[in-house]
């Protein structure tokens, strides 16, 4: 008995929560549509609608839950009622049941439902056992069959479109868009004005006084060397003609320089080197 | 220069290399916010952030045909963040099963000087851009939508244009090397915001 007890109270916890977040939902959707509505967009409304539908799937299986004890089965019999305002129960329903009276309770203690609701229900049960089991099952399944149908339909035409062509109006991307960015971000691609794209750029003017001396050193080399590959610092250019004067004045100097000295700038901090370059 | 696959480097301590899985994609400006909505919903629930961010990318040219590139990142919009440097290896190629791009990703958040301290090793820089636009997380993974702008005049970031039309769209996590679950997990994020954007490897290779 007690397990039971327990798992009762586990149960009308889980279902508490559950649908405290409904309500929540619901209340935000409806502001959204109570305020928002001429900036609303159907997307928008969707996402809402998803969230209700997850929402009651969740509340469903909290019901259909194992360790849920049927609910049907217990009764909620009101013990006392008084016309006076009740503090506690304002409290847990948030100001909405002040007062525990004959009018609250057929409303909120209800297990029948609407006399109009009970008479369609009743027409219906009527009408399902009039038909017969045979005939019934065989409504069953033509619908079945109907629903297939359409659904097949729907997914060739999507597939057919998607691949045919409903692009003017449904088009959310663009590959070659996606192409051009990713090209962007991963060598440059387009980034910079006064080059072709892909190859390497100048560098920018706030250099400070020894880069430039460093670009000066390697632009020194770069003149020497024979057979530069087409990948050569463009951006040295303009250091290059400014120093075109001195390779002709020491032309011994710099060519030993390039024996000892490779491009790393750090190898180039070799004493012969320094003689030289500067 | 660049670092050997993840493959074959025996772990001998010091630091766990970390990858970076990659997907890319791109949306129309015109489907942004369907997309931006669709990613708040399916994100972890967080104030939406937006960014500003001035990216250089720095080369070392050496002896051997590939520069060694090195990207260095700073925040337009939040003052007193760190410089960012990041290092990113080759894709690794080859394994049809990995539904990522894969590379090896070396991330650090460094003090203000950081260009003039590449200068000075001998890194040129290569181009720069400005990126504008949306962050969300959703458990490892970071999802990026944003618009690069080409900078007209070096080292104005106000001058910019927009490249085109589109937003880029990244989904990226760093994780150790040899989590191949992680793509899958992407994978499956991918299939959640199709039709509006197509997320997939692209080689950049490819584009060159």
């Amino acid at each position: 008995m007690q397990r039971e007890e327990k798992q009762l109270e586990a149960s009308l916890d889980a279902l508490l929560s559950q649908v405290a977040d409904l309500k929540n939902s619901l209340g935000s959707f409806i502001y959204k549509l109570e305020n928002e509505y001429d900036r609303l967009t159907w997307p928008s409304v969707l996402d809402s609608f998803a969230l209700l539908s997850g929402q009651l799937n969740t509340l469903n299986k909290v019901l259909k839950h194992e360790k849920t004890p049927l609910f049907r089965n217990q009764v909620i019999i009101p013990l006392v009622l008084s016309p006076d305002r009740d503090e506690d129960l304002m409290r847990q329903t948030e100001g909405r049941v002040p007062v525990f009276s004959h009018e609250v309770v057929p409303d909120h203690l209800r297990t029948k439902p609407d006399p109009e609701v009970e008479e369609q229900e009743k027409q219906l049960t009527t009408d399902a056992a009039r038909i017969g089991a045979d005939a019934a099952q065989k409504q069953i399944q033509s619908l079945n069959k109907m629903c297939s149908n359409l659904l097949e339909k729907i997914s060739k035409e999507e597939r057919e479109s998607e691949s045919g062509g409903l692009r003017p109006n449904k088009q959310t991307f663009n590959p070659a868009d996606t192409n051009a960015l990713v090209a962007a971000v991963a060598f440059g691609k387009g980034l910079s004005n006064w080059r072709p794209a892909g190859s390497s750029g100048p560098s920018q003017p706030g250099q400070p006084g020894a880069g430039t001396v460093l670009a000066g050193a390697s632009g020194l080399q770069q003149v020497q060397m024979a057979g530069a590959p087409n990948q050569q610092q463009p951006m040295l250019s303009g250091v290059q003609m400014a120093q075109a004067g001195q390779p002709g004045k020491m032309p011994s100097g710099i060519k030993t320089n390039i024996k000892s000295a490779s491009m790393h700038p750090y190898q180039r901090f070799d004493l012969k080197v320094l003689r030289g370059a500067v | 220069m660049e670092a050997p696959p993840v493959t074959m480097m025996p772990v001998t301590g010091g630091t766990i290399n970390m990858m970076e899985y990659l997907l890319q994609g791109s949306v129309l400006d015109h489907s942004l916010e369907s997309l931006i909505h669709r990613l708040r919903g399916l994100c972890d629930n967080m104030e939406p952030e937006t960014f500003v961010d001035h990216e250089l990318v720095f080369l070392l040219k050496g002896q051997q045909a590939s520069p060694f590139v090195l990207r260095a990142r700073r925040s337009l919009d939040r003052a007193g963040a760190p410089w960012h440097l990041r290092y990113l290896g080759q894709p690794e190629m080859g394994d049809k099963n990995r539904h990522a791009l894969v590379r090896n990703c070396v991330d650090i958040a460094t003090s203000e000087n950081l260009t003039d301290f590449l200068m000075e090793m001998g890194f040129r820089m290569d181009h720069e851009f400005v990126a504008r636009g949306h962050l969300f997380r959703k458990g490892i993974m970071k999802i990026v939508v944003y618009k690069i702008f080409r900078i007209l005049v070096p080292g104005n970031t106000d001058n910019t244009e927009a490249l085109s039309l589109s937003y880029l769209v990244e989904l990226s996590v760093v994780a150790p090397a040899g989590q191949d679950m992680v793509s899958d997990d992407m994978r499956n994020f991918a299939e959640q915001l199709k039709p509006l954007v197509h997320l997939e490897k692209i080689d950049p290779k490819r584009l060159m």
